[in-house]
């Protein structure tokens, strides 16, 4: 059954609407039957077939009823969802923007701060000295911990 | 009469369920790859006795340090953001 949401609208309705009318037709034309000798033998046959028909599309008409409110709802909610994936996207370009431009400042300040310390390089390096230990021990510190390397 | 139209309502209510809805297809909103490159390892120092070049090493740690926290941020603000979007479709 869920091939006949692949079917479009109009000719489900179409088809829906024609057994109904086929079914209401051959129950009127069962009537008409009576005073058509060649017929007369079909008659009970054509007001049957007829009345199946009609029963059917009704059925049928309420089934396409229920279809249309679901494409109508799954149609709402594909317009939403595409408003949204777009509103995503922009969201996106907008974190990206500006990621990148605060990664791109905290890489100039290092630059400038790295240009400072060549700048005093001397004084530093002429004021202190620094021990085997401590550089051990800041080693240790930028270690990523648990990882042996 | 009223029994006929009753009966034909019921039919054409037990006829509503013969369709199944198709299903909204939701695509999972894409990460700025900025986001997706791991944090390196700090550096560390190669043995000296300068300042400077000891100096030199936790700057560049900071730097790095600030660059992590700046992903890590806007890991926070993309979910939080795309969280939204996501729920505000009913």
């Amino acid at each position: 059954m869920w091939m006949l949401s692949f079917v479009p609208d109009a000719i489900l309705y179409a088809v829906v609407i024609g057994i109904m009318f086929a079914g209401i037709s051959l129950y009127a034309f069962s009537f008409i039957t009576r005073v058509l000798p060649p017929l007369i033998p079909y008659t009970g046959m054509i007001r049957i077939l007829g009345t199946i028909l009609t029963v059917v599309g009704i059925y049928f008409f309420g089934s396409y009823s229920t279809e249309m409110e679901w494409r109508n709802k799954v149609a709402e909610l594909e317009a939403k969802v595409a408003v949204s994936e777009q509103q995503s996207k922009d969201a996106n370009t907008k974190i990206q923007t500006v990621v990148k431009e605060k990664i791109k400042y905290v890489k100039e300040t290092r630059v400038v701060i790295q240009e400072h310390i060549k700048n005093v390089e001397t004084k530093i390096d002429s004021m202190c000295k620094v021990a085997p230990e401590a550089v051990d021990i800041l080693n240790e510190a930028a270690a990523t911990p648990g990882v042996k390397k | 009469m009223k029994k006929l139209l009753i009966a034909l309502t019921v039919l054409m209510i037990t006829g509503c369920a013969m369709f199944s809805p198709t299903p909204v297809k939701r695509t999972f909103p894409a990460v700025p790859s900025e986001l997706m490159e791991a944090c390196p390892d700090l550096k560390k120092t190669e043995p000296t006795e300068k300042l400077s070049e000891v100096l030199k090493v936790v700057v560049d740690n900071y730097g790095q340090y600030h660059e992590c926290k700046i992903k890590v941020d806007t890991w926070v603000e993309w979910y939080k953001t795309q969280k939204d979007i996501f729920e505000s479709v009913k």
